[in-house]
């Protein structure tokens, strides 16, 4: 009995090549998808786990309410707060650590390298479980003079030398030590989001000139980690923040404007378990690596299951469609005593049996797919098939695929009556399939329009970003890092000289930051006689006097710092004699006249504000400042940011980070000159460059991977749905074979055949446009919601009908070239016998 | 109406080479009402295929109204036969997701005819049949009888000169293929010139003339008196 069942099988298979290679390669190419994104969904879920005391480990995140902007999120804390929880929370939380990265110069036997490194408490190596493959961890964070390296680090530096004990110089701020390789640990797995390569222990007296890394409690430069203790619930610790917050930060009467305020209404803490961070985070950028999202996450997992749909739907047309033809052998199998129950195992066994096939090749492509899909979006995930719930979960899956897929057509089939099938001689094909049919076509073309939709209106909001006027011309410009480094500040003004006289370069300007940062740095000012004496405050940028004419940004009123006016910028507060207010002047931008209500830009010019800045010997002085110039608001900071009020500040005393250089033509030479001058110049201190445009396009890499990857999965979707609508249109064809044949023998051209067929194909695809226009373009005006600078709404039109058409045009050439075939047969034979 | 001169139709498969016509020559006047006979394989099939220019023949010449079509290609024989052929067949080949005066009007749809015209013109040949009261039912809902009428209405709805008719009466019963035979008679007397293939000499009867075909030959051609 199986003996015949697999040989009709399989000779069906065989018959019907064309059916069988689409229901077989469709299936395969949609588990495959589906494994795909199960993988990435699974390896994103997996973040973190893997600590031993993951599920105890909690993150302090700070934000920001400054009035009048945007709260100001960070998933960091200062760095006193490690002291302040300890202290306040000594019944809940057990340990507490910090985590502050910083870019440090380090020389090992003659050479200078660049190196990041991560500055932390020693509860570090009681908190995470390391790898720790040589050496000590406990003892390299306990002392200020050694370091944790990984293996990948020890590589770089050590080669196949034994790391331990080998002794680096490292230069950080004013810090410069011997550090002693104490400790090598196993490279930290790709799913966590901590990312270092080397550990250091934080002793605050190395930063003592730097009090923003870890003494103030108005900067946000650390990770902190805590643990709890036994029998404590998070909930505890996050309804005491705010009592915590109002106990440790008295807000500067500054900030404030006068009133007494609570700091809780200003700054306000909340945590974050630490498997919770990969998908949670509150500003992905602001990791140590990017970190993955939900939305992510939940949109890639409704793909897997729309395009294991689209090809489960295709598995049960092509099934319906095809098993009416074969209504003879059943009606034969009755006649000669077959049950119902019997034939119904039969096409059910039948369809399982091809789903078996779709997903073994689905396994291969899997394994093709996978290295490039790794690649891609920089992961290293294996498809494991020992897995047991993998395993479940496939076969689980190829039955259900199956038993849908066959569970239709053996059930109609199985009810035919014999006699009238063999005598009538034809299938005897119920409306109810084909209409069935036609509902599912609508569903799967509806996916696919939906999802070439969200394809463009990605792929357009990326360009769009990318492409948006940040306010100043970002092409050709060079940045030029480490500037401001012990070993190069001094020199600094010698480079830019030299680098002025280079040819192809039209100018070069200093700054601290450089766009696309998304560092913030504030200072709150105030106008002075105004009535509610209240400080504002200004986002900040240090620049000179060469950086509007480097930007090429035009003024809209007044004119620009000038190096020939000694009292232009801010003034050198050291100087300041007790209670003067030195004078100063000025550029700002529109955002800040609006905030500080100066009018136009015209009537801005001349107007003055006081500001805080560094006295003699540390003592606070103050320093009252004319509007000399007025510019536009742009986007110095990552595009991904608002718009904020901002100074543009040039403080002539003191050294800048970058140089940012304008070159014309080709940079690569220049690139190549500067360095040479560098190192001449400067050699403690590695030379570092990028450009303007990488950096602000660097903002959108991840929409940019999204838009491909959404593009790669839609246009699976779309050729599977057409490879279903191919074989159910030459079924057609075929099942209307008379029809063609009466219609040519009454004058139908081959043309007017082609039309009638494209046009009952047609139909389920204009159907599905219409359920997926309104569809997709909620989804999508609420995706766009995510950025401060979006597409307009109306974009989706276009995107819509676009989709729409070309959804319609691939029908067309799917069922076209089988309807011109079909269309082209002589009728006679169609006609002859029925 | 028409003449075949030395007219052969060969079919070709890999090995085997089956000669279905050989050198038939018939003639057939404006007007004429023509039986062809001959048992299963004769060629009688092939032969109204050509003539019905549904088929081309391999060699041979086919004048139709004066005309050599033997040569032409598929679209030109496609809009002589639309303007100048109607067709019966054995097993009505109606669509049957077609309504009755649907499938007639398949017959004018492809003649750039006005809507209207069209409706006025199938209700006229509905009307003639005495099939008029079966207008919105489904070919699967009639009898074979009524669906013959129904072939036989398409196949004079649009006034074609010629009917070719493919054993119209085969898949009848005796009382519903005499009624057949007698619309065609008296399609035949307004003047339609009408090709006949049948089994039946009773039907054959009603023609004034049969060609009896064997093994791709005319054997004989009998002129009968009218019935």
């Amino acid at each position: 009995m199986f003996q015949n069942y697999l040989n009709v099988a399989l000779r069906n298979l065989i018959k019907h090549k064309l059916y069988s290679a689409i229901n077989i390669i469709g299936l395969a190419v949609g588990l495959a998808a589906c494994i795909l994104i199960s993988l990435y969904v699974r390896d994103e879920l997996s973040f973190d786990k893997f600590w031993s005391n993951a599920n105890n480990i909690y993150r302090l995140q700070t934000t920001f309410k400054i009035p009048g902007r945007e709260p100001f999120v960070t998933v960091m804390a200062q760095g006193p707060s490690k002291h302040a929880l300890k202290e306040y929370f000594s019944e809940d939380i057990d340990k507490v650590t910090r985590f502050n990265n910083m870019n440090t110069i380090l020389r090992y036997k003659g050479g200078v390298y660049s190196q990041e490194m991560m500055w932390t408490d020693p509860e570090t190596a009681d908190m995470f479980s390391f790898d720790v493959v040589e050496g000590d961890i406990h003892k390299a964070l306990h002392d200020n003079a050694s370091l944790a390296i990984s293996q990948s680090l020890a590589k770089k530096y050590f080669g196949d030398e034994d790391p331990l004990g080998k002794v680096v110089t490292v230069n950080v701020h004013r810090l410069q030590r011997d550090y002693r390789v104490a400790a090598v640990f196993k490279d930290l797995p790709h799913n966590t989001v901590l990312k270092f390569d080397a550990l250091a222990m934080i002793d605050e007296k190395d930063f003592a000139q730097e009090p923003w890394e870890f003494t103030q409690w108005f900067s946000v430069n650390n990770y902190v980690y805590f643990t709890l203790k036994p029998g404590v619930n998070i909930a505890r610790v996050n309804d005491q923040l705010a009592a915590f917050t109002n106990k440790n930060i008295t807000m500067p009467s500054a900030i404030t404007g006068g009133q007494k305020r609570d700091a809780s209404s200003f700054i306000t803490y909340d945590t974050l378990a630490l498997p919770d961070v990969e998908l949670h985070s509150p500003r992905s950028g602001m990791e140590m690596k990017a970190a993955g999202s939900l939305t992510t996450v939940i949109i890639f997992s409704a793909i897997a299951g729309l395009i294991l749909l689209i090809a489960c739907i295709n598995f049960m047309n092509l099934a319906t469609a095809k098993s009416t033809q074969r209504a003879r052998e059943v009606a034969l199998r009755k006649v000669l005593g077959a049950k119902r129950g019997q034939l119904v195992l039969q096409f059910i066994g039948e369809s399982v049996f091809i789903a078996a096939i779709g997903l073994v090749l689905g396994f291969v492509l899997v394994e093709l797919a996978l290295p490039a899909f790794n690649q891609f979006i920089g992961k290293d995930m294996v498809f494991n098939y020992g897995d047991p719930v993998v395993l479940l979960l496939l076969v689980g899956l190829t039955v259900t695929v199956g038993v849908l897929g066959g569970a239709y057509p053996a059930l109609v089939l199985s009810g035919f009556l014999p006699a009238r099938v063999l005598k009538a001689n034809k299938s005897a094909e119920t409306s109810g399939s084909m209409r069935l049919r036609s509902v599912l076509v609508v569903v799967q073309f509806s996916i696919s329009i939906a999802l070439i939709i969200a394809t463009g209106v990605v792929y357009g909001q990326k360009l769009y970003a990318t492409n948006m006027n940040p306010g100043f011309n970002k092409d050709n410009l060079l940045v030029i890092h480490n500037v401001g480094r012990t070993g190069a500040r001094d020199k600094q003004e010698a480079l830019k000289q030299e680098i002025l006289r280079m040819p192809n370069v039209t100018s070069a300007a200093f700054s601290d930051d450089t766009p696309g940062t998304s560092d913030e740095n504030n200072t709150s000012v105030k106008v002075p006689g105004s009535e509610t004496d209240q400080s504002i405050l200004l986002g900040v940028q240090n620049v000179d006097y060469d950086f509007l004419k480097t930007y090429q940004i035009k003024l809209l009123a007044g004119r620009n710092y000038s190096r020939d006016r000694t009292m232009d910028g801010v003034p050198d507060g050291s100087k300041a004699k007790d209670g003067e207010m030195l004078p100063g002047t000025v550029i700002l931008n529109v955002g800040a006249l609006r905030r500080l209500g100066f009018g136009t830009p015209k009537e801005a010019i001349g107007k003055q504000i006081t500001m805080g800045i560094a006295g003699p010997n540390g003592k606070p002085a103050k320093t009252l400042m004319t509007v000399i110039g007025v510019i536009p608001e742009i986007h110095f900071q990552t595009l991904k940011n608002m718009l904020r009020p901002e100074m543009y500040l040039y403080r002539s005393h003191s050294p800048f980070d970058s140089l940012t250089v304008r070159f014309k033509g080709n940079p690569e030479a220049l690139i190549k000159r500067i360095e040479g001058t560098w190192k001449s110049m400067i050699t403690t201190v590695p030379y570092e460059y990028d450009f303007v445009d990488q950096n602000l396009a660097e903002a959108f890499d991840r929409e940019a991977n999204t838009s491909i990857l959404l593009g790669i999965f839609s246009g699976l979707a779309i050729i599977i749905a057409c490879l279903g609508l191919y074989g159910l249109a030459s079924f057609t064809a075929e099942r209307r074979t008379k029809e063609i044949g009466i219609r040519k023998v009454m004058g139908a051209t081959v043309f007017d055949v082609v039309r009638l067929l494209i046009w009952q194909f047609s139909k389920p695809v204009l159907i599905a446009n219409l359920i997926a226009w309104p569809v997709a373009a909620y989804g999508l005006m609420r995706w766009l919601q995510n950025f401060p600078y979006r597409l307009d709404s109306w974009y989706l039109v276009p995107c819509c009908i676009a989709a729409g058409l070309l959804a319609l045009l691939v029908a067309w050439v799917t069922v076209g070239g089988n309807a011109a075939k079909v269309a082209r047969a002589n009728p006679i034979k169609a006609l002859r016998y029925e | 109406m028409l003449k075949l001169h030395n007219l052969s139709k060969v079919y070709r498969t890999d090995e085997v080479e089956t000669v279905a016509l050989n050198s038939v020559n018939i003639e057939i006047e404006h007007g004429e009402f023509v039986a062809i006979m001959g048992p299963s394989g004769c060629g009688k099939s092939t032969l109204l295929n050509i003539v019905g220019m549904l088929d081309t023949p391999s060699s041979g010449e086919y004048w139709f109204m004066d005309e050599d079509v033997a040569g032409y290609s598929e679209a030109k024989l496609g809009n002589i036969r639309k303007q100048n052929i109607g067709f019966i067949f054995q097993s009505f080949n109606l669509i049957d997701e077609l309504t009755v005066a649907e499938n007639i009007e398949l017959a004018l749809l492809y003649h750039n005819i006005p809507a209207s015209e069209r409706r006025d013109r199938v209700a006229h040949v509905m009307d003639k049949v005495g099939i008029a009261h079966r207008a919105k039912h489904m070919p699967s809902q009639l009898s074979g009888g009524q669906q013959q009428r129904v072939a036989v209405a398409r196949a004079v709805v649009g006034d074609q000169a010629m009917i070719l008719a493919d054993e119209p009466t085969g898949n009848l019963d005796s009382a519903h293929g005499q009624e057949v035979m007698e619309m065609l008679q008296s399609l035949n007397e307004e003047g339609t010139t009408i090709v006949m293939v049948t089994h039946s000499p009773a039907h054959a009867d009603y023609a004034r003339r049969t060609i009896n075909l064997f093994d791709g030959h005319v054997v004989t051609e009998n002129l009968r008196a009218a019935v």
